[in-house]
């Protein structure tokens, strides 16, 4: 393993990965009724290509894909339609989605298994990518052959697989790595052979050396990073990786990069190499409002209520519900909601580790202007933000800011920066588009 | 299926660190605790201590009523920066001076400098600084005369020079009783204007190794909270392992004192005493404790730099050139003014943003 590798700026929250990265992934049965969201990537959501009182069987594709940035939906189980409603989703307000009463979780592939996958073109290892449903499983939920066809202008010549889960409490990706090495290393092969591109590399944030020293066993070229959060950010580990900054605006492939998370990796390696469809993945269910945190391989549609429930339900006073991390999770108001495919961590936070609701005034410290990894002065910013001035916040650089949160969180006054940020930058927006029109 | 519960929404990040406003600001009171030690054990307890007091009750207080007046939450009076601005008021003063001028400075400092402008981090310039001038403007007598010498506490009958000058060098300097109740920088200030071998006599006992050490320790005239060095760091050393402390202001005021104290400080251009000039005067407390007023300085790494260099520029001219012979709160005074244009001219670099350079 080389020297540690990182970028300039970040935050040390507290790690809490203790609470559940020793625990191996528990396979959860598919509970009795599950809720599959048909809005799980980004994009359009897909059309619903069954009704109510229909039977589907597991992997069949249930809602269809709407155009290129989007994609298919299938059922993980086998069962009875109940319904066709719009609910509530951890990553938006609510949206439609497919709610199916489980009979059995039986099935074989549903694609044709290609275990020599490098015989097939990278044209036929994206559509069936595509086919399969797969998406970024990091959180963003980008689709995933949409990465994997850049315009023909771009040049892409590395790919980096993202290992370093900076989020707290997270240690979803952490168990993938040791346990199913083999599938993260096919992945990462099949990725880099429908990408045509040789160097790959994969970053691991230096907490994680059992990860590591899995990868690097299997054949990987690893990066071990320090620890620092957000090191996973793609540009912060592009930064730290190859020494290359993503320009103002830019896309990662705009430096011949693509980023791709450990998960999706996987994802890909069960979609090509095993004929199967994306509709599991491993889910972190931690913090100090969690009696037994563990990480457990649950199918999509699950609830929140499920998974608590099967990591020993809550202890103690649990004010927040995250899905996802602590940094960049949104909370919740119920736990009736179901597990997506970005659906990385469920974090139960007591009043002791959740930030409070009140910020104070801005005493100037500077240290969001230190700790911001894109460069920017976030209460200057902010500052422009409050009172609209947004052609200020707009040269000040606010559309660079990525929402990671370490300003507010290093702020002593806990600003609540992201916030204002994030509606100067739609007010911005709003404004550039109205300019345009 | 568990009952379904309910919880709070809230925008992301859902932690925080554990530093807050308050934590900062009592870490700073605490680092200012040495100090005060040192004046009492240098000026006595009625002559140090009590305008201390009397200020840091009347800087809470009078935020408390501020607070009251404009109806907004009182216990923000106990966030720790009213008795930060309390503190430093008063070790801006003179020892002995009247109870009732630190009951002055202290409340203009607050209701003037401070809420007046929006209250805690609305303020452009340093409350306590800002007081201190109106002092100096409206009593200037009690605010630069009258110096008293030090003594120490364990041998109260035996007095140092307020000029910091060891009493057994004294003979070397003709007509040394000239100098006696007057500060080491207006001794050196008077230096450029006496005779001239009587002026470089007084100027080679400034920078002796036996004044360096009494200016470290404290053993000298000035003002209660400045004299001692050597306390004063160690407050700074506290700041430092509590993460509280950010090194580029202090670093670069103080370097900047030397360097331009050497520079333009002396009789001639590269003739000036950059140790003494740091370690005379008060750009010790004032490089630790005011240059790094968070409300008032830069928030951008280039601009913190550049406040301290510009500061310390400011701070030598006055010595110099001024009519006072210390400049340092007169020169941050100017530079917090100096600080919008400062953070809007050096804005950090955006990660990807070509054409500028970190
Ligand atoms: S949320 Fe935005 S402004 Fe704050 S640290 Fe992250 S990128 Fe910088
Ligand atoms: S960290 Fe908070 S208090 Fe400090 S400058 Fe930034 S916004 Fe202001």
């Amino acid at each position: 393993m080389g020297k540690r590798r990182t970028f300039s700026g970040g935050a040390h929250p507290d790690e809490r990965k203790e609470l559940a990265e020793h625990s191996a992934v528990r396979k959860l049965p598919a509970p009795k009724v599950i809720r599959v969201a048909l809005c799980q990537h980004l994009g359009a959501p897909s059309t619903p290509l069954v009704a109510k009182g229909d039977r589907v069987t597991r992997g069949q594709e249930i809602g269809a894909q709407n155009g290129f940035i989007s994609l298919p939906t299938h059922s993980p189980v086998g069962g009875t339609v109940l319904a066709l409603e719009d609910a509530a989703l951890p990553h938006r307000r609510s949206g439609p989605t497919i709610v199916i009463e489980t009979s059995s979780e039986e099935g074989g592939a549903v694609f044709e298994p290609w275990p020599e996958y490098s015989s097939r073109s990278p044209q036929e290892v994206i559509e069936r990518i595509r086919a399969a449903g797969v998406c970024g499983m990091g959180g963003a939920s980008f689709p995933t052959h949409v990465k994997l066809s850049p315009p023909r202008d771009k040049k892409v010549d590395t790919l980096i697989l993202n290992g370093a889960e900076c989020e707290p409490y997270l240690t979803s990706d952490a168990r993938l790595m040791v346990e199913r090495t083999a599938d993260v290393i096919d992945g990462m092969r099949i990725l880099a052979h429908a990408l045509g591109v040789g160097r790959v590399f994969a970053g691991v944030e230096a907490n994680k050396p059992e990860a590591a020293a899995a990868l690097e066993g299997a054949g990987a070229e690893v990066i071990t990073l320090k620890v620092k959060y957000p090191q996973g950010a793609e540009k912060q580990l592009i930064k730290a990786v190859t020494g290359r900054e993503v320009p103002v605006g830019g896309l990662p492939m705009d430096v011949g990069v693509v980023v791709q998370n450990v998960g999706t990796a996987a994802a890909a390696a069960e979609a090509v190499r095993d004929g199967m469809p994306c509709m599991r993945r491993i889910v972190t269910v931690s913090g100090g409002g969690i009696k037994a945190p563990g990480n457990f391989d649950a199918c999509v549609g699950t609830s929140f209520a499920d998974l608590v429930e099967a990591a020993g339900g809550y202890s103690g006073e649990v004010v927040r519900l995250l899905s996802g991390g602590p940094m960049m999770g949104i909370a919740q108001f119920t736990d009736a909601v179901p597990v997506t495919k970005g659906t990385s961590g469920i974090v139960a936070l007591t009043s002791r580790e959740a930030r409070s609701l009140s910020e104070g005034p801005c005493i100037r410290c500077g240290k969001c202007v230190d700790a911001c990894p894109m460069g920017l002065a976030p209460c200057l910013i902010s500052e422009a933000a409050e009172h609209s001035g947004w052609k200020s916040a707009d040269e000040a650089g606010a559309l660079s800011c990525m929402a990671c949160g370490t300003c507010t969180f290093v702020c002593p006054s806990s600003r609540f920066l992201v916030h204002y940020i994030k509606r100067a930058q739609e007010a911005i927006r709003a404004s550039k588009r109205s300019r345009e029109a | 299926m568990a009952e379904p519960r309910l919880f709070q929404l809230s925008m992301s990040p859902h932690v925080t660190s554990p530093l807050n406003t308050r934590r900062v600001m009592l870490d700073v009171v605490t680092a200012l605790l040495p100090a005060l030690a040192g004046a009492i054990w240098f000026f006595g307890f009625v002559d140090s201590l009590l305008p201390v007091l009397v200020s840091v009750v009347t800087a809470v207080a009078a935020e408390y009523f501020c607070l009251r007046i404009m109806k907004r939450p009182v216990n923000a009076a106990l966030d720790g920066s009213a008795i930060v601005t309390g503190l430093l008021l008063a070790y801006n003063l003179p020892p002995g001076v009247p109870w009732w001028l630190p009951v002055i400075g202290s409340g203009f400092a607050i209701v003037v400098a401070k809420q007046a402008f929006g209250g805690l981090g609305h303020n452009m310039i340093n409350p306590a600084l800002l007081g201190r001038a109106f002092l100096m403007a409206s009593f200037p007598v009690l605010m630069t005369s009258g110096w008293q010498a030090p003594f120490e506490w364990s041998a109260p009958e035996s007095h140092f020079e307020t000029s910091g000058i060891p009493v057994e060098n004294l003979q070397a300097i003709p007509d040394a009783d000239a100098i006696s109740g007057a500060t080491p920088l207006r001794v050196m200030k008077d230096s450029f204007t006496m005779e001239r071998h009587r002026g470089n006599a007084v100027r080679a006992q400034l920078a002796s190794e036996g004044t360096y050490l009494n200016l470290f320790l404290g053993r000298r005239g000035g003002c209660i909270g400045e004299t001692s060095g050597l306390l004063l760091l160690l407050g700074a050393i506290y700041l430092v392992v509590r993460g509280v402390l950010e090194l580029r202001l202090p670093l670069s005021y103080l370097g900047s004192v030397a360097l331009f104290g050497w520079i333009i400080g002396g009789p001639g251009l590269l003739q000036g005493d950059p140790l003494f000039s740091v370690l005379a005067g008060g750009v010790i407390l004032g490089g630790f404790f005011m240059v790094t007023d968070m409300v008032t300085t830069p928030v951008t790494p280039w601009g913190k730099i550049l406040f301290g260099f510009l500061a310390g520029f400011i701070t030598i001219v006055i010595r110099r050139w001024g009519g006072y012979p210390e400049g340092c709160s007169y020169s941050i005074l100017i530079m917090n003014l100096a600080t919008p244009l400062l953070d809007r001219f050096t804005r950090p670099r955006i990660l990807g943003e070509v054409g500028k350079h970190a």
